[in-house]
């Protein structure tokens, strides 16, 4: 069974799995008119920054056991067994955040959801793009992603490309490194600019008092 | 294998079905003093009008049927008997186990007062508490004395507030969940509560209540008389030891257990409510009476019970309310001693439309408040659990926008 | 808001304001720069286009994604026409500056430029020579009109070749015509830039950033090159003079006037408005001792050379001075604006005026300047400002100002070596001046304010090397104590022996960003005296924080010129190693010279050296180890 599978070294920042992700949960399905909708569509993947100002894409990771089911004072939360996919019921859903207290990696949201009750809050998250995925498509993250940072894969396959990667990039042949020059060296640039910005070292002869 | 759990709160239906993944033929024998399976903390909902009393199941009626357990409910254990291995009834009926689960939970401390024989005099802790709490509304009172701010009488307050009440909370401190919150959050909560019409009095309390048939006003320690239709009393929970046998368990405040939940009698468990064990941030033992420490501790349970050694690493105070414009989310320690290794990092406050408060033991997170911007706060409390040492600068996890991705090496 | 722990700059005025800005609930670029983060990979490395509505397309760095733009461009080229279009911006910036002063010249020869004038005769007899116009018998204004008309020419396509492309040395220009690189003319290289990157046009990776590097040029001994010396003619060619920079140079007690941008054309009115005497008696009456005009950026740096005018700060402080509620008005023109300045000034009582009828910014008031009607507009606006003292709220300065020493234009510092180059070239060649860094551009919060620029200039002074500045470094290094004669003190030994014995500071403060041109000419004038291209001399740029496309510009025209130039932060062009390759290798074959990227400054100095070093070996002089 297919899986979203994250590789954070690949993902750019651009964001534009967050913009898929809200336009395949709004009414219109379509980037501009989701933007114009009333309630507005939210995407359930996060795009953050990291130490360096790297993006990473924060999804669900559908935890099994998930301690948001196990959390959720309303019963709301369930799983559903043939894909393993956790989801919330929002009609039982009480907006009372406890999953959003349970989950270590704060993936859940709270706003009025084009796909749910009219005039509530609840609480919102991945749903592994179910309905998509029913009709054949696969995860709208996935589908935008051009850097391959979001694949749509078995796990299996997944583990086994990271590692042949792993044991490539331990070979002896030096020519196929694990990333583009022009990505590590941006990469250094970017990294030697925050360091700096944190040290503590303090230019002498600053301004004078 | 015969196994027994007194208690059919979260903490008994997450063990029993814990149990019955594993062990399908395993038998199941769950005692319960209450015959419906529900969400006991939605019963404060169900008194702020937000949801309806219909909602409180959180399993079917078929549940028992279903999982081939079989229930004994509507009744009190009165005993156990660890030589024996029974636990027995006061009609003297008595069940045989080879594993047993005490996760009977907690009863409301009762108030040491005169005349709590009136009626429309409440404790708020089972759903027929609310039920009759919500009838006794619609009898048109106005005026409600709430005693207490811990999270059950701020709850019981905010929901009398939110049906219209007049409503007057006695609490101790000078902010309500003092346990939970710092005094900068607190002041923030009280007078949230406060424009929307709360009056509050500190450090009074209550020696009787006087009425004709049904409470009408109470009486102070300084003889004042305070007007009331409706008193909610909301003064703590006390673990429902009284079925132990005190000379083979230890219990303190609650049934001490293991990291495997295990009592000092081999094969009699403890969880929930009624389990007192090491608090992570704390670094000692206590009591966190909490729905999220009941679900969490009684499915561990379950698996040790069936067999499965699973290690459960402490329990963690932790709570998530919103009231009224104010989202709050506290998590383990808000008041720390104020020196070393304590170190306290703060944003935000009553003008700045948001708070945020944690609280560091040398290089590890112990204690959360946050006020509004609550939605990422499961990852603080992650960071709390798991006892990550951070190091990134500590300021770094007050922005709002922190990305649980810097913490990785 | 921001991590406590990132000192996010290392003045102490910044420092202040910076807390002061937080206190008042000031969102500042900082916050901004924060919130924009993780910024677009795409992007960051070039590999976006949206030049086409075929697109918006990207190509994938990592190699699964697409790897060519709907039009078939692929990543070289996508790099290499997005870095053009940042030399086409930052080209027609400066040129557009230097095309206003040569109206306000032509204003001045036919009368309807009320209230400017010819300021230094002699340079615009230079200048007009240079031009190819005969001066004799001519009147002043008349063969100011001719300057302005034969300056028109250079904007045009009726030419071969920019006029004040001669002042380059020999070789140099050699090297221009043998790769096409001779810029013709200032609008048409910027038109065939914009030209050549639409779709479907260039698409030779190499070709575009070769057309890049001439309308660099046609920037560099064009547009600015002109705006610099008509500046000089009009307003005077700057000599040294003292004065203040930092914050410190608001004054509780006086009208505080701001002035903000570019051109003198609109600072050099407002500087003379503050000067009328019932203008000064009104603030006297108004209960201040004075009218305080002084400058931040550009603009700022222009009235600090030619009259000593203080200076307030550099770009990432021009939020922050607002915030000293010291600030009665902030009059602007354009560039370099951030248009969050109007709503910061909305916290305090601070007037914002924006005069260019090319630039419009929210939470303005906007009064068009003209050259016919500036004179009478920045008497009005000053007025305003008077008027303004009355209504000022609590105010924080919180530093005393730092002395300095600017004004140092070519002409002023041949001068201060007796008239000819010659002394500072023997320094060089006996080795007590291993050579000159020009240090220049913007401040980037994506580089602590001010470190590099501060860092990057002590260890360069320290090894015996003359550094130049202009632009935000040049406020910087003032602010940071450089500019004073007792400077030297800081200085290696042999810096030290020089600047003591001609009395000059280890730093010359040589003005604006336009006037990076001064330094080409200087480095043109150390050329011809030793007989070498700007090549071979043991020189090299640097621009440690630049943010704005008018500095991709500058290093591009400073690199064409034979002048190897380091960057701090990386210009988006990590998505082809190609483009890499050849601006920081490939280009020594070309031009002698190349783009290097280092953000760390102490790790730039070391570069710098190196570079200096290897230059002063080529030559034949003396050479030190860097270790």
């Amino acid at each position: 069974m297919k899986q979203v599978v994250v590789h954070p070294e690949r993902c750019v920042g651009c964001m534009q799995c967050m913009l898929a992700c809200a336009t395949s949960h709004s009414k219109s399905l379509s980037l501009f008119a989701a933007t114009r909708e009333t309630p507005q569509p939210k995407p359930r993947i996060h795009v953050g920054a990291g130490r360096f100002n790297e993006g990473f894409p924060n999804r669900c990771r559908h935890c099994d056991p998930a301690p948001c089911q196990s959390a959720c004072l309303a019963g709301a939360i369930y799983r559903r067994a043939n894909t393993g996919t956790v989801l919330i019921n929002p009609d039982r859903c009480i907006n009372c955040a406890s999953c959003a207290m349970a989950c270590p990696y704060g993936v859940i949201r709270f706003h009025e959801d084009p796909l749910g009750p009219a005039g509530h809050s609840i609480a919102v998250k991945c749903d592994n793009c179910s309905s998509r995925v029913a009709n054949g498509l696969i995860p709208a993250c996935v589908e935008t992603c051009k850097s391959g940072a979001l694949t749509y894969e078995e796990m299996d396959a997944a583990m086994r490309r990271k590692n042949r990667a792993v044991a490539r990039s331990m070979s002896l042949d030096a020519a196929s490194s694990a990333m583009p020059t022009g990505v590590a060296l941006l990469k250094t640039v970017r990294q030697s600019e925050l360091q700096l910005q944190t040290s503590a070292l303090r230019s002498q002869g600053g301004d004078n008092a | 294998m015969k196994h027994v759990i007194v208690g059919n709160g979260i903490a008994g239906v997450h063990a029993a079905e814990a149990i019955r993944a594993i062990d399908e033929n395993a038998q199941i024998t769950m005692i319960g003093d209450e015959t419906l399976l529900y969400s006991r903390p939605m019963i404060s909902y169900v008194l702020d009008g937000s949801q309806s009393h219909k909602k409180l199941p959180i399993r079917s009626e078929r549940f028992y049927e279903d999982l081939q357990i079989v229930p004994l409910l509507g009744n009190r254990a009165s005993r156990v008997d660890v030589v024996q291995r029974h636990v027995a009834f006061a009609d003297g009926t008595q069940v045989a186990y080879d594993r047993l689960l005490i996760a009977t939970g907690a009863d409301p401390r009762p108030l040491k007062a005169e005349g709590m024989h009136l009626g429309n005099i409440f404790y708020l802790r089972t759903e027929n508490h609310v039920k009759q709490l919500v009838a006794a509304l619609d009898d048109g009172f106005r005026h409600a004395l709430v005693l207490g701010g811990g999270l059950v009488g701020f709850k019981a307050a905010y929901g009398l507030l939110k049906r219209g009440l007049s409503v007057t909370m006695l609490i101790g401190s000078g902010y309500p969940l003092s346990m939970q919150v710092d005094k900068t959050a607190g002041r923030m909560i009280l007078d949230e509560l406060l424009e929307h019409g709360l009056n509050v009095e500190v450090g009074v309390n209550v020696s009787a209540f006087e009425g004709n048939g049904t409470v009408r006003q109470a009486v102070t320690d300084a003889g004042r008389r305070l007007p009331c239709e409706i008193v909610v009393i909301g003064k703590g929970v006390i673990p429902a030891r009284s079925i132990i046998p005190r000379r083979r368990i230890d219990v303190d405040l609650g049934v001490l257990v293991d990291g495997h939940l295990q009592t000092c009698e081999p094969g009699v468990f403890a969880a929930g409510d009624v389990a007192e064990m090491v608090d992570i941030a704390r670094g000692v033992r206590w009591v966190n009476a909490i729905w999220p420490e009941a679900a969490a501790q009684g499915r561990v349970a379950g698996f040790n019970m069936a067999g499965r050694p699973v290690v459960y690493p402490g329990s963690l105070s932790r709570n998530v309310m919103r009231v009224f414009t104010l989202d709050v989310l506290t998590v383990g320690i808000a008041n720390p001693p104020e020196k070393a290794p304590f170190r306290i990092v703060q944003r935000g406050g009553p003008s700045f439309g948001y708070y945020r408060r944690l609280v560091f033991k040398g290089d590890k997170l112990v204690g959360a408040v946050l006020i509004n911007r609550i939605e990422q706060g499961g990852v603080l409390r992650s960071l709390i659990e798991n006892r990550v040492p951070i190091r990134l600068p500590q300021e770094a996890l007050l922005a709002p926008g922190f990305n649980f991705i810097q913490l990785l090496p | 808001m921001l991590d406590q722990n990132k000192e996010l700059t290392v003045t102490q005025d910044g420092s202040r304001l910076y807390e002061k800005a937080k206190m008042d609930g000031i969102e500042t670029v900082w916050e901004r720069h924060e919130a924009q983060q993780p910024q677009c990979g795409f992007c960051d490395m070039g590999l976006s286009c949206r030049i086409c509505i075929m697109g918006p397309c990207r190509v994938d760095p990592f190699g699964e994604g697409p790897q060519a733009g709907v039009c078939g461009a692929d990543a070289d080229i996508i790099v290499a026409r997005n870095l053009c279009r940042m030399v086409a911006a930052g080209a027609a910036s400066h040129s557009d500056h230097g095309r206003d002063l040569v109206e306000v010249l032509a204003g001045v020869a036919d009368g309807t430029a009320i209230g400017y004038q010819i300021r230094d005769e002699e340079k615009l007899k230079r200048v007009a020579q240079e031009y190819g116009l005969a001066i004799d018998g001519k009147s002043t204004l008349g063969l100011a009109g001719e300057l302005a008309q034969a300056m028109m020419e250079d904007y045009g396509m009726r030419q071969k070749a920019i006029k004040l492309v001669s002042r380059a040395p020999e070789k140099r220009r050699a090297i221009w015509e043998k790769f096409n690189l001779t810029p013709r003319g200032i609008d048409r290289e910027t038109s065939e830039m914009m030209h050549r990157t639409h779709m479907g046009v260039d698409n030779n990776w190499q070709t575009l950033l070769l057309q890049a590097m001439r309308n660099a040029l046609s920037d560099g001994w064009g547009g600015s090159m002109i705006a610099t010396e008509v500046s000089d003619i009009l307003f005077g060619v700057p000599t040294p003079r003292p004065t203040t920079v930092n914050a410190g140079v608001l004054k509780k007690d006086q009208v505080n006037i701001v002035v903000h941008g570019h051109n003198p054309v609109v600072s050099e009115m407002v500087s003379k408005a503050c000067l009328t005497e019932d203008l000064v008696a009104l603030a006297k009456k108004k209960g201040a001792e004075g009218i305080n005009l002084v400058g931040v950026c550009c603009t700022g740096n222009e009235l600090l050379m030619r009259r000593g005018i203080a200076m307030a700060g550099n770009h990432l402080m021009t939020e922050l001075i607002l915030s000293t509620g010291a600030v009665d008005m902030m009059i602007v023109d354009y560039q370099c604006i951030m248009p969050s300045v109007g709503k910061v000034a909305g916290c305090y009582h601070t007037k914002m005026i924006s005069t260019s009828d090319k630039a419009q910014f929210p939470h303005m008031e906007h009064k068009e300047f003209h050259p016919d009607n500036a004179e009478q507009k920045a008497v009005e606006v000053v007025r305003e400002a008077v008027e303004n003292f009355a209504n000022r709220g609590d105010v924080l300065v919180p530093v005393a100002p730092q002395k300095a020493v600017g004004g140092f234009s070519v002409e002023t510092i041949i001068g201060a070596l007796g008239g000819t180059p010659e002394p500072l070239v023997e320094a060089i060649k006996a080795g007590k001046i291993r050579g000159a860094v020009g240090i220049v551009g913007c401040n980037n919060p994506k580089i602590k304010h001010d470190y590099g620029h501060v860092t990057l200039t002590r260890k360069l002074i320290e090894n015996d090397i003359l550094v130049v500045d202009t632009g935000c470094v040049s406020v910087a290094n003032a602010k940071a104590g450089f500019k004073l004669p007792e400077a030297a003190d800081m200085a290696g030994p042999g810096l030290q022996e020089i600047c003591n014995a001609l009395g000059i500071p280890p730093v010359l403060h040589m003005g604006s960003c336009v006037d990076n041109v001064r330094i080409l000419v200087l480095v043109s004038a150390l050329a011809n005296a030793l007989g070498v291209d700007i090549s071979d001399l043991p020189v090299a740029g640097s621009a440690p924080e630049w943010y704005s496309e008018k500095a991709v510009t500058i290093g591009t025209y400073f690199v064409a010129s034979g002048v190897t130039t380091h960057l701090g932060p990386m210009p988006p062009i990590t998505g082809s190693m190609n483009v890499v390759s050849l601006l920081t290798d490939g280009l020594k074959d070309v031009v002698g010279a190349t783009f290097a990227v280092q953000p760390d400054p102490e790790k730039a100095a070391h570069f710098l050296r190196q570079t200096i070093e290897e230059k002063r070996k080529a030559l034949g002089l003396d050479v030190r180890t860097v270790g």
